[in-house]
């Protein structure tokens, strides 16, 4: 048990997975529906956050990743694949992609590649409505009966824990102290020796084919892909906030905010009046993020536990009394 | 010949339109190093406005701008008191805090948008809108050639301001180096809301031309700011030469790809996304930058 000692975060993280993965023999269909999508908003999130959170690459065109996954599944799916064999599929074609988008890109840098990204974005989302092969904007179906909740439910679920273990590794790595560098002073990172471009590349490619993942569990699920849905600019919007929100750059952050989301989603979705209003609370809570915590719940976290009066140690305590 | 006549004066006509729609974006860099996000939602906003008064009082959509472009000074000018004005300022460069605000304001008034008007798709229609005038053996429709003439009398109006009088060359000594301005005596903080303003009014500006030439949702708007990103990039940032030139080449080249290659109409917006890629890696410092590489190079021999 000296594991979680050094680590008492593992704890809670403990007992939450296994929470996730018992869910199913307790819990509703309609609990495990709101469950799996909270678990497909981690994935989003907390892969986006490498790249975004940790190295500070914001990128707006994350939907294009999401899109490759879905679009992969079903479309080999139709030409009598399995779906799960098309997983890795999905998963390499938008590896290779990033690197496609990254290698001009990553040249460019904070809001120059942030808007750049919005421009690649589009433009995979225009193509993809204009071409044969992919159903144009009418979108595609998945063949009948490819279809199990409960095995989908526990691949999201797996992928969302999957993703969290490996960031939390990442992060601990060296591989995460050069991500940090390069969102801290990418030129002083390059004079230390961190070659920017291919860790920003290796961030890029591991996040986007973790979010290809998850897009292809979302097609299997829904059954039913098109640009509108896959593409969706506010899809790539969300994926970005969900972090923010939350905290870019930390491990919980992009967990909290995605728990957030998907609880607001879920409410959204349920009342007509605040359906209408999705934006105004997203564009709103990201003045008032941007404006006053910038580093989202988890800075705001940290603000406020640095406030607290707190009793100190004993050991301090006597030594303040001898002195 | 006569293909490319016509071709090259349809090019030229939409440039008038993306230089209205980049000059907003341009001023607002130039004094405050923002990149002005929500300048989309301003557009889709004063098309609203537009849309609105055409429907109302029957005003003709060219004559509402007299209203509309003063009354969105206002309101940028109360947005950069309000929000705008809290921003860290940074002078390297613009930072991400402020484009995620600005992106989150554009949300907003999209909201806000579909509040107050729904999602149904509006366009204005005039006694005019199907008129076409022949020229050079080419057919022009009326609203594009109005669209250009008022392009072009508010650029050369914007830039007499520019030019002439103490404002402008307040908003220029700024733009070029903020602390020695102050040092000048000039107030910053004041020509920063005054550019604001003068920013959102072209965005109205364009927005009514816009509404004139195309129907809309509260959605609309984002492959024309992505366009008018592109023609600031492309006319190096702050120069406001360079914003007219960037025009004309994106739009050149937007009708001579779609005129004379086999790319469908439907990626006609991806050329712009591309070619805002490109020049972004390519040439960072847009073309006065190329222009100033190559001309180092000739001396250099």
């Amino acid at each position: 048990m000296g594991v979680l000692r050094r680590h008492p975060a593992l704890v809670p993280g403990l007992l939450f997975a296994a929470a996730l993965l018992l869910a199913p023999a307790l819990a509703e269909r309609g609990t495990l529906n709101d469950l799996w999508n909270m678990a497909f908003f981690v994935v989003l999130a907390a892969a986006w956050n490498l790249l975004g959170g940790f190295a500070g690459q914001v990128s707006l065109g994350y939907s294009a990743f999401v899109g490759i996954g879905a679009y992969s599944t079903v479309l080999l799916a139709n030409a009598g694949w399995s779906p799960w064999l098309t997983l890795p599929v999905g998963a390499l074609l938008s590896a290779a992609f990033s690197v496609v988008v990254g290698l001009p890109t990553f040249r460019l840098r904070g809001p120059y590649f942030t808007i750049a990204t919005i421009g690649v974005g589009e433009a995979v989302r225009v193509i993809a409505s204009g071409l044969d092969f992919t159903g144009g904007s009418s979108g595609v179906r998945m063949p009948p009966a490819t279809f199990d909740f409960n095995s989908n439910y526990y691949a999201m679920v797996g992928l969302a824990l999957a993703t969290l273990a490996l960031v939390a590794w990442l992060q601990q790595n060296a591989f995460g102290l050069a991500l940090e560098s390069i969102r801290q002073d990418i030129d002083g990172a390059e004079a230390l020796g961190v070659n920017s471009t291919r860790v920003k590349l290796e961030a890029h490619a591991i996040s986007s084919a973790l979010v290809a993942v998850a897009g292809s569990l979302y097609a299997i699920n829904f059954q039913y892909i098109s640009p509108g849905s896959i593409f969706d600019f506010r899809l790539s919007l969300t994926i970005v906030l969900m972090p923010i929100v939350g905290g870019m750059g930390t491990l919980a952050g992009p967990v909290i905010g995605a728990m957030l989301f998907s609880y607001l989603q879920i409410k959204l979705l349920a009342s007509p009046a605040l359906r209408d209003s999705y934006l105004f609370i997203y564009g709103g809570l990201l003045i008032v993020v941007m404006l006053f915590e910038p580093r989202g719940i988890m800075g705001l976290w940290e603000r406020l536990w640095s406030r607290l009066p707190r009793r100190r140690s004993p050991a301090i305590a006597e030594a303040r009394g001898a002195g | 010949m006569q293909k490319f006549v016509v071709v090259a004066l349809n090019s030229l006509l939409t440039a008038g339109l993306y230089a209205t729609m980049s000059y907003g974006l341009a001023v607002i860099y130039g004094v405050m190093r923002i990149i002005n996000l929500a300048h989309a939602g301003l557009m889709m906003l004063a098309a609203y406005a537009t849309w609105a008064l055409n429907d109302r009082f029957a005003l003709d959509p060219f004559l509402s701008m007299v209203v509309v472009a003063p009354a969105f000074f206002l309101i940028g000018m109360g947005l950069y008191a309000t929000v705008i004005r809290f921003l860290p300022r940074s002078s390297t460069g613009p930072s991400m805090q402020s484009l995620l605000l600005l992106f989150g304001l554009w949300l907003v008034l999209q909201n806000l948008a579909y509040a107050i008007w729904g999602g149904d798709t509006q366009s204005i229609l005039t006694p005019y809108t199907m008129e076409s005038v022949r020229f050079l053996g080419g057919r022009y429709g009326v609203p594009q050639i109005l669209v250009f003439g008022v392009s072009i009398v508010s650029l050369v109006g914007l830039n007499l301001v520019l030019r002439r009088t103490f404002l402008g060359k307040a908003i220029r000594a700024v733009t070029q180096n903020r602390d020695a301005a102050m040092l000048s005596g000039v107030n910053a903080g004041q020509i920063a809301a005054v550019a604001f303003g003068i920013g959102t009014a072209f965005a109205a500006m364009a927005g009514s031309m816009l509404s004139t030439l195309y129907a809309f949702t509260p959605d609309f708007g984002r492959s024309f700011l992505l366009k008018a990103f592109c023609i600031i990039v492309l006319g190096g940032m702050e120069s406001f030469t360079g914003v007219a030139v960037g025009a004309l080449v994106l739009a050149f080249v937007e009708n001579f790809a779609s005129a004379y290659t086999s790319i469908p109409v439907s990626f006609q917006d991806a050329i712009s996304f591309t070619l805002l890629v490109v020049v972004l890696v390519a040439a960072p410092g847009g073309l006065p930058g190329l222009w100033r590489m190559l001309d180092r190079r000739v001396v250099a021999r």
